[in-house]
């Protein structure tokens, strides 16, 4: 790309950003609008230095890192092995891959007064939450990236006689990185959503309880400045993802 | 281990019904221990469906295929194959793509790299070791896959037209050091292909497949001294075998043909 196409795509990014900002800041001073529905820039600035200068902040924090953590680490292994089962054998994939593809898109929150009578109100059901999110975009796009895989390359791994193991290994796994990267940034993704918004129901803890609470409590520069700080969070997450997956 | 390849009245059908074709229609032949026998034959005449078939590669069987006499159900040890398809891992580089089959034997690193060095060398690929496919050309990455398979050292050495992607000069001289180490080993060799000189310049025995169903048609047997040098491929004995073969060959490929506009027309 052309360094002056660059620097007007910025510029142009800048304008709209700064647009948003001075029309947020009119409405909130016109009082067309009950006062703190949307407060002025200054007061949400100032919730956000209170926010992050208290402990409790990093202790929810903490709370949701860990809660994400273990949902994707149990939500993407469950979906690697899934897809890899699927892609492979034709019979699982005729059978079973159809029920995968329904479920998919169903909101995966309506189960959640299943997870809660299951695991309880605690850490469990809300990693429960992610963990689910996180498995079906896995396991679709592994499966499908299976099903890509050059059918010579699996015959001349059947040729040298590989093991079930190193035929995951040694031709899937790689076979399917691209497949299995996407899935996983979309797998996060909705991890994510699926934590923080079993966070906003009945629970104690974690950055979607906080948010909650802040609104209870009609905090509302309180709760932007919580809002903000889940979008940087989530898009940090979502660009170190980026990152790696390029390298 | 007696390394004799045995094919017993190998029949395959594609589809059912009016549509089915018949691609091999028993087919029986032997490759004795440390014979090279090349199968020429039509493109579309059931070779790679033959291929397949000895490898041990297709599920349903109609007859049987046996090393040392024993009938195989699935990849022998003792076989190794080199596909038609481009096969060359493109997310390994060529040094790994030739020891992999050692590698999934588990031997051990250096011993390998040595063996997969030596081999890379053999098909011409010296200073590309670090390399990966995509920065190869096509001729180069289907040497890759040829050393790869001859780096695990098969007792016998199927192969479904190797050196198609080569040009005329790489083909000869590639095709001298594969019988070169096939003489060595001793390998039993089944070689598919294409090409009328090839076929006479390498191998002991010739067999020529009809064309839909696709049988033998004839067996040729090929008296040339060996090594098959400069002197013996411009040998007048050389061409008459070429002749030979084209006048068994040319009727079946244009039944080919016909057979392909028939079905486009
Ligand atoms: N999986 C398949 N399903 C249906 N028909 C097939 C299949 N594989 C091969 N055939 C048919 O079987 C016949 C023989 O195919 P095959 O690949 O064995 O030919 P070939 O002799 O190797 O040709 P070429 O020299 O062009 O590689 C062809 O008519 C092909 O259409
Ligand atoms: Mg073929």
């Amino acid at each position: 790309m052309a360094p002056a196409y660059a620097l007007t795509v910025r510029r142009s990014r800048l304008a709209a950003a700064l647009l948003i900002l001075t029309a947020w800041q009119a409405l909130a001073s016109s009082g067309l609008l009950f006062r703190d529905v949307v407060p002025s820039l200054w007061r949400i600035a100032a919730a956000l230095a209170t926010t992050l200068t208290a402990p409790a902040f990093y202790a929810n924090l903490r709370v949701t890192a860990f809660e994400f953590a273990v949902a994707i680490a149990i939500g993407s292994m469950a979906g690697v092995l899934v897809g890899l089962a699927l892609g492979a054998s034709h019979f699982l994939s005729r059978a079973y891959e159809r029920w995968v593809h329904y479920l998919a898109p169903v909101p995966k929150i309506i189960f959640f007064p299943v997870l809660l009578l299951a695991f309880g109100a605690g850490l469990e059901s809300k990693i429960a939450m992610g963990t689910i999110s996180c498995f079906f975009p896995v396991a679709i796009s592994v499966a499908a990236g299976v099903r890509g895989v050059p059918p010579v390359l699996i015959r001349v791994d059947r040729s040298f006689r590989a093991t079930p193991w190193q035929m995951a290994t040694k031709i899937y796994l790689p076979a399917v990185r691209a497949a299995l990267l996407n899935g996983l940034h979309l797998g996060f993704g909705v991890a994510a959503i699926g934590v923080l918004l079993a966070e906003t129901k009945l629970s104690k803890a974690g950055i979607g309880f906080l948010v909650m609470d802040a609104y209870h409590r009609f905090d509302m520069p309180g709760m932007y400045a919580l809002l903000l700080l889940v979008v940087f969070l989530v898009a940090g997450v979502n660009m170190a993802v980026t990152r790696i997956s390029r390298s | 281990m007696d390394a004799t390849l045995s094919v017993e009245h190998v029949t395959k059908r594609f589809g059912m019904g009016e549509t089915a074709i018949t691609a091999v229609e028993d087919v029986s032949f032997d490759v004795a221990e440390g014979e090279f026998v090349s199968l020429i034959g039509p493109s579309g005449c059931g070779k790679s469906t033959l291929f397949h078939f000895i490898g041990g590669l297709t599920a349903e069987h109609g007859g049987r295929v046996a090393v040392a006499g024993e009938t195989i159900s699935g990849p022998h040890p003792a076989i190794g194959m080199v596909f038609q398809e481009e096969s060359a891992f493109p997310w390994r580089n060529v040094i790994d793509n030739v020891g992999f089959a050692l590698e999934l034997r588990g031997m051990p690193r250096a011993e390998r790299l040595e063996r997969a060095r030596h081999y890379v060398a053999l098909v011409g690929l010296q200073g590309f070791e670090r390399r990966h496919p995509s920065e190869l050309s096509g001729g180069m990455r289907q040497r890759v896959a040829i050393a790869r398979t001859l780096a695990a050292q098969p007792r016998i050495l199927l192969m479904d037209e190797p050196f198609a992607s080569l040009d005329e000069q790489t083909r000869l001289l590639l095709g001298e050091k594969v019988t070169e180490i096939q003489q060595q080993l001793r390998q039993t060799t089944l070689l598919i292909t294409h090409s009328l000189t090839e076929a006479v310049q390498l191998s002991d025995r010739i067999l020529v497949m009809t064309f839909r169903p696709g049988r033998l048609r004839r067996v040729v047997q090929v008296d040339l001294p060996r090594p098959r040098n400069d002197d013996i491929l411009t040998s007048p004995e050389f061409g008459a075998y070429v002749a030979e073969l084209w006048g068994d060959l040319r009727e079946e490929a244009s039944r080919g043909l016909q057979a392909a506009e028939h079905a486009a027309g």
